[in-house]
C-alpha cells in the first residue's frame, strides 16, 4: 500500500515544495482543524450515549434523600430542590457498570422545564411517589406521570420505567399492588380528558395527540412500550436517621439496567 | 437570638444547620420560602414572613448554595444582613475546594463542621449591634460658654445698638410720626451726654434709647429724600396716563372683515381649481360601493427592512467589544457582576415593558432574575446578554406554568360521581368577554357529553339575560337533544332583572342539583374593582354559594391595569368572606388574545399576581375560538425581539 502512495506523495510534496512555504502551512493547519473536529465529534458521541437515570416525582416524594442514599448511605437533611444535581453511581453488579444518577426537583413549576433537558439521556426514569400521601395526591401523582408517558421522545426512546413507593417505612403507606391499580384507573380516564382538552396556542404542536396505550381496553401498564415495575422502599429505613435504607428492589433494579 | 441557620444547597441537600433556639425544625419554614419566593421569581427583596418567623436569605450562584436565617417576627435584629455576608463569604472559602472539584460527591460526603465558626461570627455581629449607652449630657464645666470671660459677655456702645437698631426698627415705625419731631431736639442734647461719659462703660437704658433713635431718625431722613424724589416721576407719570389702545379694538365687525365681499357667496368668483379625480378618489380599481378589508402586511418584512439599517452600525462597535468579552470568557472563567448585567436588565425590562408587561412586575422580575445570576461564573463562548436573556425565559416559562391541576374535565367527572354539579363563576370588570367565553366553554363541555346550566345572575346589563337565551338557543341548535339521548345540554336559568344575583345563583345550583346537570356556569355583571358596593355584592356571591372554581377573567388587552383589577379583585374576595380559607381567584381566563399580535405581558402580569394559572385563552368570538395556554409560544412571543 506505501508502494502505491509514494509517487502520489512525491507528487504532492513536490508540488508543495513549488507552491512555497506559506500554503504548506496553511495546508496543515486545515489538516489539524480537521482532525480536532473529528476528535470533539468522537468525544461527544461518546458523551452523548444514553447513560443518565433520572429521579422524578411530586414535591417532597423524597428523590433527593434517595439520591443521596444510593450515593453515599448516609442520611441527609433535604430541602425543597431548585435545581439539578448529578452523580455518577456504581451499580454493584457484576459489570460494575457506571450510570448518571440525576436527581430532578418536583416543583410544578420547574419539572417540565427540567424534563426537556434531561429526556433525550434518559436510560431509565425512576419515578418516586409518596406512598403515605398517595390517596390525597393521587391525581396529581397521575399528571405527572401522564405528561412523561406522552412525551414524544420518552415514547421513542422506551427508557425502562421504575415507580418506587416510598416512604413505606410509615405504618398507613399504601402497597405497591395498590398504587398500581389506582394509577391505572386514574391515566385511563386521563386518557379521555387530555385529549378533549382545548388545543394549544398555536395549533397544537404535535399533530395528533399521542394514545396511551390501546383504544377501547382500559388503561394497562403492559400496553407502554417501555417495560414498566414496581417497586416498595424506604429512603429513611426503617430504623431511622442512622440505620440504611431499605431498597434492595430498587438497587437490584438499578443493577440490572445498568 | 436567632432560631436557626441553614446552609443548602440549590439540589437540596443541607450542608450544615444551626438550631439556636429549642423550636420547631428548620425545615417547614425553608420550604414556605423556597416555594413562594425563589420559585415565583419574587426574589427582589431578601427577606419573608412565614408565621411568626422572619427569614432572610442570600444565594451563592456560583457554587449554587442558599444560606437562610431565621428569627422572630417581633424582634429587629440589625445584624443579620451583616451575619449572613459573613457567614457566606467565610463558609464559601473554607470549603472553596469541596464546591470546585468534587462537584456533587463532594456535597454529599464532605462534613461541613461550621459551627465554631459559625458562633465566632455570630458573637462578633452581636456585639457590633449592641446598643450605646444614651449619650451624657455634657455638664456645664465642659460646655464652651464656662469658658467666656465676664468682660466679652458685656455688651458696648459698638456693637449693640447695630442690633438693637434692627429691632427697634420694628417697633419704632408706627412711632416714627410723633417722635420724629421731638427726637431732632433731643438728639444733640443726647450726642453730647453718651460721649462725656464714655469712661462709663454702662450707659442707661433711656439714653441707649434716645440714641438709636436719633441714629435711626438720621437714616429716615436721608431715606425720605430719597423716596420724596420717586412720587414725582411717578405723578408726571400719572397726568400723562392715556387709554390704552388696542390694535383691533375699537373697530367693528366691519374692519375686521377681510373677506373679499365681491366674492362671497358667488360661485363665478371662486377659482376653477384644477380637480384632478384621481388623486381625490386613489385607487381607481376599486368596485364602487365596497368596503375592503384592512390589508396587512406581514410583520416580518416590514420587521426586516427596520431592523436591517440599525443594526449595520451597532454591529461593527458591537463586533470589537463583543470579541473582547468572548476573549475573557475564553481566558478566564469570568463571574457575573451587578454592574455588568445593570445594562442588560435595563433593556430587558423596557422590552418587557414595551410588550405590556406592567411595570411594577417587570422590574420585580428583573431585580429577582439579577439576585438569580448574581457571582455566577458564565461558561465559554457565552455573552452577559445570552446569559442574562437565557435566564429571563427560564423565569418567564417558570412563571406560566401552573401551580396547580388544570383539567377542568377531570374535576367535572369527579363532580359527577359525587352526584353534585360543578359550579363555575365568572367574574371580571365590565366587557372583558365574559358572557362570550362562558358561551365557548359551555360549548365546548357539551362537546364532551356534559349538560350545563348556565345562571344569569347579571341582572344589570340591559340584555344580559337575552344575550344568554341568544347562546342557549344556538348552542341547543347545534347540539340538539335527538343526539345527547333526548337531553337538552344547555338550559338558561334566569329571573329577569333587578333581582339579587347571589339568590339567583343558590337558586340555580339547587335546581342543577334536582334536575341532574353537570355544570353550572354563573354570569356575573361586570363591575369595577373600585366599587366597594359591587365588590361585596360579588364576595358575598362566591362565599354563599362556594363555586368550586373561580374564574376571573381579563382581557388580554390591559396593561398595568391588570395589576390593580386582580389585587382588588382578590381582596374583596378574601376580606368579605367568612370562612378561615377565604375562596380566592383560582384560575384566569385570558380573552381577546386574536387582537394582540405579540404583545402577550398580559399573561405574565396576571400569573405573577396571583400565580393561578390561565385555564383558558380566547381567541375570537365563534364558539370554537376557546384554546389553552402554551407557556413555551408564550414566552417566545414575548422574547422576540
Amino acid at each position: 500500500m506505501t508502494a502505491g502512495l509514494e509517487p502520489h506523495l512525491a507528487v504532492l510534496r513536490g508540488e508543495l515544495g513549488a507552491s512555497g512555504p506559506a500554503l504548506l502551512s496553511v495546508l496543515l493547519a486545515l489538516i489539524v482543524v480537521v482532525v480536532t473536529i473529528v476528535i470533539w465529534r468522537c468525544v461527544q458521541g461518546r458523551r452523548s450515549g444514553r447513560r443518565a437515570v433520572l429521579l422524578l416525582g411530586l414535591c417532597d416524594a423524597g428523590k433527593t434523600l434517595l439520591f443521596a442514599r444510593l450515593l453515599t448511605g448516609k442520611y441527609r437533611d433535604t430541602q425543597t430542590s431548585i435545581t439539578d444535581t448529578s452523580a455518577v453511581y456504581r451499580a454493584n453488579n457484576d459489570k460494575s457498570t457506571n450510570v448518571t444518577l440525576i436527581d430532578l426537583p418536583g416543583h410544578e413549576s420547574l419539572r417540565l422545564q427540567f424534563l426537556e433537558r434531561f429526556k433525550a439521556a434518559a436510560r431509565a426514569i425512576v419515578f418516586v411517589v409518596d406512598s403515605v400521601a398517595f390517596q390525597r395526591e393521587v391525581k396529581d401523582v397521575a399528571e405527572f406521570l401522564y405528561q412523561i408517558l406522552i412525551d414524544s421522545t420518552v415514547l421513542k426512546n422506551a427508557p425502562a420505567l421504575l415507580i418506587a413507593c416510598n416512604k413505606q417505612d410509615v405504618t398507613m403507606a399504601k402497597s405497591a399492588k395498590l398504587i398500581q391499580q389506582q394509577l391505572e384507573k386514574e391515566l385511563n380516564t386521563l386518557r379521555v380528558t387530555r385529549s378533549a382538552a382545548p388545543s394549544s396556542l398555536d395549533g397544537s404542536v404535535t399533530g395528533v395527540p399521542a394514545q396511551l396505550g390501546k383504544k377501547g381496553k382500559e388503561f394497562d401498564f403492559s400496553q407502554l412500550p417501555m417495560k414498566v415495575e414496581f417497586v416498595e422502599c424506604s429512603a429513611r429505613g426503617s430504623k431511622g436517621e442512622e440505620g440504611d435504607a431499605d431498597f434492595e428492589g430498587l438497587e437490584k433494579w438499578l443493577a440490572k439496567i445498568a | 437570638m436567632l432560631d436557626f441557620f441553614t446552609i443548602f444547597s440549590k439540589g437540596g441537600l443541607v450542608l450544615w444547620c444551626f438550631q439556636g433556639v429549642r423550636g420547631p425544625a428548620a425545615t417547614a419554614p425553608v420550604n414556605a420560602l423556597i416555594r413562594s419566593v425563589l420559585l415565583q421569581e419574587r426574589g427582589g427583596n431578601n427577606s419573608f414572613t412565614h408565621e411568626a418567623l422572619t427569614l432572610k436569605y442570600k444565594l451563592d450562584n456560583q457554587f449554587e448554595l442558599v444560606f437562610v436565617v431565621g428569627f422572630q417576627k417581633i424582634l429587629t435584629l440589625t445584624y443579620v444582613d451583616k451575619l449572613i455576608d459573613d457567614v457566606h463569604k467565610e463558609f464559601r472559602d473554607k470549603y472553596r475546594n469541596e464546591f470546585q472539584q468534587k462537584g456533587a460527591l463532594g456535597l454529599l460526603n464532605g462534613t461541613f463542621d461550621f459551627k465554631d465558626d459559625f458562633m465566632r461570627l455570630l458573637r462578633d455581629a452581636e456585639e457590633s449591634s449592641k446598643v450605646r449607652a444614651p449619650t451624657v449630657m455634657k455638664t456645664f464645666e465642659q460646655s464652651l460658654k464656662s469658658q467666656k470671660t465676664v468682660k466679652c459677655m458685656i455688651e458696648t456702645r459698638g456693637e449693640k445698638p447695630k442690633e438693637k437698631v434692627k429691632n427697634k426698627k420694628n417697633k419704632g415705625s408706627k412711632r416714627e410720626g410723633t417722635e420724629a419731631v421731638a427726637a431732632p431736639a433731643k438728639a444733640p442734647a443726647g450726642d453730647k451726654q453718651p460721649s462725656a461719659s464714655g469712661e462709663k462703660e454702662e450707659l442707661t437704658k433711656d439714653e441707649i434709647l434716645q440714641k438709636n433713635r436719633e441714629e435711626f431718625f438720621k437714616r429716615h431722613m436721608k431715606a425720605g429724600e430719597k423716596s420724596s424724589k420717586s412720587p414725582k416721576p411717578d405723578a408726571q407719570k400719572e397726568k400723562g396716563k392715556k387709554p390704552r389702545v388696542w390694535d383691533l379694538g375699537n373697530s367693528n365687525a366691519k374692519v375686521l372683515d377681510y373677506s373679499n365681499s365681491a366674492t362671497n357667496g358667488s360661485a363665478e368668483a371662486c377659482p376653477v381649481e384644477e380637480f384632478d379625480p384621481d388623486t381625490a378618489l386613489g385607487d381607481r380599481n376599486r368596485e364602487p360601493g365596497r368596503l375592503y378589508d384592512l390589508e396587512y402586511e406581514s410583520d416580518d418584512e416590514a420587521e426586516e427592512k427596520v431592523i436591517q439599517n440599525p443594526s449595520k452600525p451597532s454591529s461593527k462597535k458591537g463586533g470589537l467589544g463583543g470579541m473582547f468579552g468572548m476573549l475573557k470568557g475564553l481566558v478566564g472563567s469570568k463571574s457575573l457582576t451587578r454592574e455588568d448585567m445593570d445594562p442588560v436588565l435595563e433593556k430587558m425590562k423596557d422590552h418587557l415593558i414595551a410588550k405590556n408587561v406592567a411595570a411594577e412586575i417587570a422590574v420585580q422580575l428583573c431585580e429577582s432574575v439579577a439576585k438569580k445570576l448574581e457571582g455566577k461564573v458564565m461558561g465559554t463562548f457565552t455573552t452577559v446578554t445570552s446569559t442574562v436573556k437565557q435566564a429571563l425565559q427560564e423565569a418567564l416559562v417558570q412563571i406560566l406554568q401552573p401551580q396547580r391541576r388544570v383539567d377542568v374535565l377531570r374535576d367535572v367527572m369527579d363532580a359527577q360521581r359525587n352526584r353534585r354539579p360543578y359550579v363555575v363563576t365568572f367574574c371580571g370588570v365590565n366587557g372583558v368577554g365574559k358572557s362570550t367565553n362562558l358561551a365557548k366553554i359551555s360549548f365546548w363541555l357539551i362537546e364532551n357529553g356534559f349538560s350545563v346550566l348556565i345562571a344569569a345572575c347579571d341582572t344589570f346589563r340591559a340584555g344580559a339575560v337575552e344575550q344568554l337565551r341568544t347562546h342557549t338557543r344556538r348552542l341547543n341548535a347545534l347540539h340538539p337533544p335527538e343526539s345527547h339521548g333526548g337531553r337538552t345540554m344547555v338550559q338558561l336559568y334566569e329571573k329577569g332583572y333587578g333581582k339579587d344575583a347571589a339568590g339567583i345563583a343558590m337558586e340555580a345550583i339547587s335546581y342543577a342539583r334536582n334536575q341532574g346537570f353537570d355544570v353550572v356556569l354563573v354570569d356575573t355583571a361586570g363591575r369595577m374593582q373600585d366599587n366597594a358596593p359591587l365588590m361585596t355584592a360579588l364576595a358575598k356571591l362566591i362565599a354563599v354559594n362556594a363555586p368550586d372554581l373561580v374564574l376571573f377573567v381579563g382581557e388580554a388587552l390591559v396593561g398595568n391595569e391588570a395589576v390593580d383589577q386582580l389585587v382588588k379583585f382578590n381582596k374583596a374576595l378574601a376580606d368579605h368572606s367568612m370562612a378561615q380559607t377565604p375562596r380566592l381567584i383560582d384560575g384566569i381566563v385570558l380573552t381577546k388574545f386574536d387582537t394582540i399580535d405579540d404583545k402577550v405581558g398580559a399573561a405574565i402580569s396576571m400569573t405573577y399576581i396571583t400565580s393561578k394559572p390561565i385555564v383558558f385563552v380566547g381567541t375570537g368570538q365563534t364558539y370554537c375560538d376557546l384554546r389553552s395556554l402554551n407557556a413555551k409560544a408564550v414566552v417566545a412571543a414575548l422574547m422576540k425581539a
